[in-house]
């Protein structure tokens, strides 16, 4: 060899594959299935409340439109600490893992997007079961109260928008909750990670 | 490479000893330069490593033996880019790690570097098929072939009808030859392995040096691997003796007389 070394290799570059975030995602849900089960939960509760309070049948006084704000805002804060106590859960019991990961290359846009994606998957069905059983326990709740003519009673104007906004809000909110965790996750030294609990 | 050695010129007079030993390193994989890592705890601080300087050429199997605390990790941390030095280089194939960004650095532990690790950091949930997946998943192998090549190593480190096992399914000797495996997928130039037997039994240990010995030679990867244990010196070409932070001596197997007990020149 002449002059310095010939290099077989020239420095490369990863890329993000969905493929592997998917299934990093889809694994974590179902290794943990019963914690996933109960943030959905959470999730479904804070949606139906949501959902309830916006198809109620709504008294006009101003004093009882405070207090509906108020109910809602603390279904959404409700719902985003939920969710973000247990992803903060499911990240720190995997210290160990993620430390190991990234060690074997995985970037940190990987491990980034994996926590949000499953996050995510919790919020989609979370949402969706949420918007359906609040809508029911409107009519259920507006039958007992208000009989057969329940469905004029009901706020059912845009209907559709309602759930389409709930949902939309469940999801959001549970990404959000879920950024947190994601990020510390993310950023964490491999080094330190790996020395984390055993 | 005609600058290395004079690149690295020694500042002590006890560095000259040490690359006397040295044969000239046509390809050097890895090189540390006056490599410092001080860990500043309070009001004291630590030298996890003080002055490193060592050339490790492409293939060979080095042993670095040293007492608990001597800074062997953590100059396995700063070789694989986990941990950056406080003061000095570390060269991989003559790229200077410092240099990398997040991603190139990525790129170098997926597709350059395999780390085997003391307690085996199998990942728990996923079968040990999956866990050697995973590194070339991260390196863009499409599933298939990842999945075949998976088998295929699984099966030459001895574990061909373990794949689908999890690693509570597996004892400790298995566990750490999926990791193994799991280190080679990527065909590495460098393997890093951590006190790799010392949670092993001493008979189980020497069959996983033993195999990385073997892969050693088949796939010409070179080598870092720490112990205590002097029975697993016999398959190395040098052995580094560190303390301290400081590598104390560098001898090539042949000038070495392996004892159980202690590490003696021949005469
Ligand atoms: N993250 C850290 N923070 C503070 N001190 C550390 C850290 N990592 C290692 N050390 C110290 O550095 C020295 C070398 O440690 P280490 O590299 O783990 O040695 P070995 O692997 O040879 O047992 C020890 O004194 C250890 O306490
Ligand atoms: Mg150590």
């Amino acid at each position: 060899m002449g002059e310095g070394q010939i290099r077989q290799w020239e420095i490369g570059h990863l890329k993000l594959r969905f493929e592997v975030v998917w299934s990093m995602a889809i694994s974590s849900l179902r290794v943990r299935l019963f914690r996933s089960f109960l943030t959905c939960l959470t999730i479904t509760v804070a949606t139906a409340f949501m959902m309830y309070l916006l198809t109620m049948p709504r008294a006009a006084e101003a004093s009882e439109q405070q207090s509906w704000y108020l109910m809602l805002t603390l279904a959404l804060i409700v719902a985003a600490a939920g969710v973000l106590n247990a992803m903060l859960m499911s990240v720190s019991q995997r210290y160990r893992e993620i430390g190991t990961i990234k060690c074997l290359g995985a970037l940190d846009t990987m491990v980034l997007y994996s926590v949000l994606l499953e996050a995510a998957m919790l919020g989609l069905i979370g949402a969706i079961a949420g918007a359906i059983a609040g809508g029911i326990i409107s009519v259920l709740l507006g039958l007992a109260s208000h009989g057969g003519n329940v469905f004029q009673e009901l706020e059912l104007g845009g209907l559709g928008y309602k759930v389409m906004f709930v949902f939309f809000v469940g999801m959001i909110l549970t990404t959000l909750g879920a950024s947190i965790p994601a990020w510390v996750a993310a950023k964490m030294p491999p080094v330190e990670a790996m020395r984390g609990e055993k | 490479m005609t600058t290395a050695e004079s690149d690295s010129a020694p500042r002590q007079s006890e560095h000259v000893q040490w690359f006397a030993n040295l044969d000239q390193q046509v390809d050097c994989t890895v090189m540390t330069k006056g490599v410092c890592k001080d860990y500043v705890m309070g009001e004291i601080t630590i030298h996890a490593l003080d002055d490193v300087s060592v050339s490790i050429g492409s293939g060979e199997y080095i042993s670095i033996m040293g007492p608990s605390g001597s800074g062997k990790t953590t100059l396995f941390n700063c070789i694989g880019g986990l941990t950056k030095p406080t003061a000095g280089s570390v060269f991989i194939d003559e790229i200077d790690v410092a240099q990398l960004d997040a991603n190139e650095l990525a790129w170098l532990r997926c597709r350059k570097i395999g780390y085997i690790f003391q307690s085996y950091n199998i990942i728990k949930v996923m079968t040990a098929v999956e866990n050697v997946l995973l590194p070339m998943l991260f390196a863009g192998v499409p599933r298939d072939d990842a999945q075949d090549r998976a088998v295929e190593i699984l099966e030459r480190v001895g574990l061909g009808d373990r794949i689908l096992h999890t690693p509570k399914e597996l004892s400790g000797g298995q566990q750490q030859r999926v990791a193994i495996a799991r280190a080679f997928a990527n065909t590495p130039a460098i393997i890093l392995a951590d006190e790799p037997t010392a949670n092993l039994d001493v008979n189980t240990g020497e069959q996983i040096i033993h195999l990385m010995k073997e892969m050693n030679r088949e796939m010409g990867v070179t080598v870092i691997c720490s112990t205590h244990d002097h029975k697993m010196l016999d398959v190395s070409d040098r052995i580094v003796w560190m303390e301290d932070g400081q590598i104390k001596q560098i001898r090539r197997r042949e000038d070495v007389d392996i004892k159980v007990d202690r590490l003696a020149e021949k005469e």
